[in-house]
């Protein structure tokens, strides 16, 4: 008990360390530099500063870090009354994903020089992993904002044990098959300039981890196969498992950026299943008329769920 | 034909080539290894009934 106590406090410890060391800054006294908006950059200082010093475009130096020689241009520059917090504008919206380095001359406060800064403006990466997750699977739902994966979303959204079933086993090849795709596409396609082959290639490695599953889950756990049952072979004709790895090829993730992606296109497709089989085993119950009985009324379904996703298109999260 | 397409095809071709040959292999192996016993008389008796379910 004692001892199960002392490892959460030296959990608790880690966690702060990493947090605090997350919030220091290279210059002690400057406390925060963070991105705003789309064009901003915001320093805190520790003490108030001269105003003359902190309006003047010159003392800022702001630039890409992987490209020092193009420097970003300052439309203007506003100050708090209280003349802790300086803001920049940017005449053009900053890139945010890519960490930015800027270089502050000679800090004036009250009279007194503080000596110059090099600061690194980053977002926090944890984060942004995290929103790449949050947003294949909410905003940018792969069934309900893209309409990919349909056949197999109607097909098996009848129960809800089945639904939970193929969406649990969905999710577990999707990112065993999107980081296989991955790692071809970086490591090998790429390299010998045969990436017009890809839609070609992820078929292929799709099918295989299919089929690796289904042969290896069949021996080592007869009991979860059974679970799984059809699902696992339908698993292949399921459209999102392919733009996946195209979007990751597209966009040049790395190997976590993918893990989430796909994470979050599994996730958000096991969402989309059972919500829909919630609804349409109460759909049972109902006085539908005769026309719409069956797949047309489940069209419409997914029509109004489409609509109420749309409720998160815009979102950003961090 | 520019040389160097004809070159970046023929790399193509034996890349892919290998890459199915070594995942097919990898696919039978693994087949073999884990191998289910099904009892041949489940299909013999399903071939003999009617089949209507």
């Amino acid at each position: 008990m004692k001892d199960s106590a002392r490892h959460l406090l030296m959990g608790a410890a880690l966690v702060l360390l990493v947090v605090l060391a997350g919030c220091r800054t290279e210059h002690r006294f400057v406390k925060k530099v963070t991105f705003e908006k789309t064009n901003d950059i915001v320093i805190t200082f520790a003490g108030p500063v001269d105003a003359a010093w902190a309006k003047n475009v010159d003392n800022y130096t702001v630039f890409e870090k992987e490209d020092p020689d193009i420097l970003l241009a300052i439309k203007e520059i506003t100050l708090t009354p209280d003349r802790t917090k300086v803001t920049l504008h940017f005449k053009n919206a900053l890139n945010q994903s890519r960490a930015h380095t800027l270089m502050i001359k000679d800090i004036i406060s009250e009279g007194k020089s503080q000596g110059a800064a090099v600061l690194t403006v980053k977002k926090l990466y944890l984060g942004y992993l995290f929103s790449i997750l949050i947003g294949a699977m909410l905003i940018h739902n792969f069934v309900f904002t893209k309409y990919l994966g349909l056949c197999v979303f109607f097909g098996t959204s009848q129960k809800r044990t089945t639904a939970v079933g193929m969406g649990i086993t969905f999710t577990i090849v999707i990112v065993f098959a999107s980081m296989l795709s991955w790692f071809m596409y970086q490591f090998i396609l790429k390299p010998i300039r045969l990436d017009y082959l890809q839609v070609v290639v992820f078929i292929g490695l799709v099918s295989l981890s299919v089929q690796a599953v289904d042969t290896i889950l069949r021996k080592v756990n007869p009991a979860l196969f059974k679970a799984f049952g059809v699902y696992l072979v339908l698993v292949i004709a399921n459209c999102i498992i392919l733009a996946t790895p195209l979007i990751l090829a597209d966009k040049e993730y790395n190997a976590w950026e993918s893990f989430m992606l796909s994470l979050g296109a599994g996730t958000g497709f096991l969402i989309a299943l059972f919500l829909m089989s919630c609804v349409r085993e109460k759909l049972e119950l109902a006085n539908v008329p005769p026309t719409y009985r069956g797949l047309p009324i489940a069209f419409i379904v997914a029509g109004l769920f489409a609509l109420a996703f749309l409720g998160f298109s815009g979102m950003a999260i961090f | 034909m520019d040389p160097v397409l004809v070159k970046m095809a023929f790399i193509g071709l034996g890349v892919l080539g290998c890459i199915g040959l070594v995942f097919g292999i990898g696919l039978a192996l693994a087949a073999h290894k884990f191998a289910v016993k099904i009892n041949p008389k489940v299909e013999e008796v399903l071939e003999i009934l009617a089949g209507a379910q």
